[in-house]
């Protein structure tokens, strides 16, 4: 089986380059992420990240074939050749396939994606009903792998300034939640022309989730309780 | 009001609630257009000054003129990141908005006199 993949070493490399490479041992039922480590074998200098291999860690996302996706589930038979590897688009590359993602966790951060609770804490666990608990239901299982922010034509345009769709489903999971006591805060917070409402629903984000949740329906009930709130 | 004359959720209602009005309005206007038996600049004229219709029509031309203006700023957002040329270019579209607008008072009002 035959890869291009997408190579730079910043220490070495004038420019970024492709680079060809075969594959003849591949097994049935094999995942892109044991294709790239046994090319690893051949040549050591080929670097990408990794951790579960499960499809938990969100560690090996990357672009494949133009889309992006976790190397670690995406089963070599479903690929066309050659397979085309690249970094995720839209972030700096630190080397090969390995993007520097700080931008992406201070989006991440700056949506406070954490409970917060004005009232005393209480002696016992703070309860929800069963329905609550369902509202949380395709916001909380987000890897924080990125394919879904760097395949954002809004986040390309203004990085700076746009949270990303994995930012605002963070932000959507604490809004929805009914433990939380920041609505308002938290509504403010994503006011502006750039934060939230450069989204336009182009709905990529939904596409390339490796985990099928859907930003793009999150990013609208955020709006939603805007218009709510502000009655 | 802000540097980006509105912002964040107001524009975005705005946009959506102008457009279900350009939509309902340019409807009436095409039923209306399709049940007359002659089409005439005069007859035109007369079921523009119909009290009714003249309210409709100015609301219509202030919700083009906002759906216009969010929209070319998203646009101009999104694409230009110069803060100096967007500033320039947003100024320029407001300037051929407002243009617009007024071109629409003066032809009510001269068509208004003609009445």
């Amino acid at each position: 089986m035959r890869f291009n993949i997408y190579r730079y070493n910043p220490d070495v490399d004038k420019k970024p380059y492709i680079q060809n490479y075969e594959l003849k041992d591949i097994e049935p039922g094999m995942m892109l992420l044991a294709a790239l480590l046994k090319l690893k074998e051949q040549d050591e200098t080929l670097s990408f990240r990794r951790s579960c291999g499960e499809g938990v860690c969100g560690s090996d996302s990357m672009n494949i074939n133009g889309v992006n996706g976790l190397a670690c589930i995406t089963p070599l038979n479903e690929l066309e050749e050659p397979v085309e590897i690249r970094p995720l688009p839209g972030l700096p590359v630190v080397r090969d396939l390995i993007v520097d993602m700080d931008q992406f966790y201070q989006q991440y951060r700056e949506v406070k994606p954490y409970l917060i609770v004005k009232d005393p804490v209480p002696e016992v666990e703070l309860r929800q009903t069963p329905e609550q608990r369902e509202k949380l239901d395709g916001l909380y299982e987000c890897i924080l792998c990125g394919c879904c922010s760097t395949a954002c034509p809004s986040f390309w345009w203004n990085p700076d300034k746009f949270l990303g769709p994995a930012a605002l489903l963070q932000a959507s999971r604490f809004i929805e939640d009914s433990r939380d006591q920041a609505l308002e805060e938290r509504l403010e917070n994503l006011e502006g022309p750039f934060k939230l409402f450069r989204c336009h629903t182009i709905m990529n984000c939904v596409q390339v989730c490796p985990k099928g949740l859907n930003p793009t329906k999150a990013i609208g009930n955020i709006k939603k309780k805007m218009v709510t709130n502000s009655l | 009001m802000s540097l980006y004359i509105l912002e964040g959720l107001k524009p975005w209602v705005i946009q959506r609630v102008s457009a279900v009005y350009i939509s309902l309005f340019l409807l009436y206007s095409l039923v209306c257009g399709m049940t007359v038996d002659v089409v005439s600049f005069d007859h035109w004229r007369n079921w523009l000054f119909h009290p009714f219709n003249s309210i409709a029509f100015g609301l219509f031309v202030v919700a083009v003129l906002f759906h216009a203006w969010i929209g070319m700023r998203d646009v101009i957002l999104d694409y230009v990141h110069n803060i100096m040329l967007r500033m320039s270019v947003l100024a320029l579209i407001v300037g051929v908005l407002v243009g617009c607008g007024l071109w629409v008072i003066r032809i009510l009002l001269f068509s208004m006199v003609g009445q």
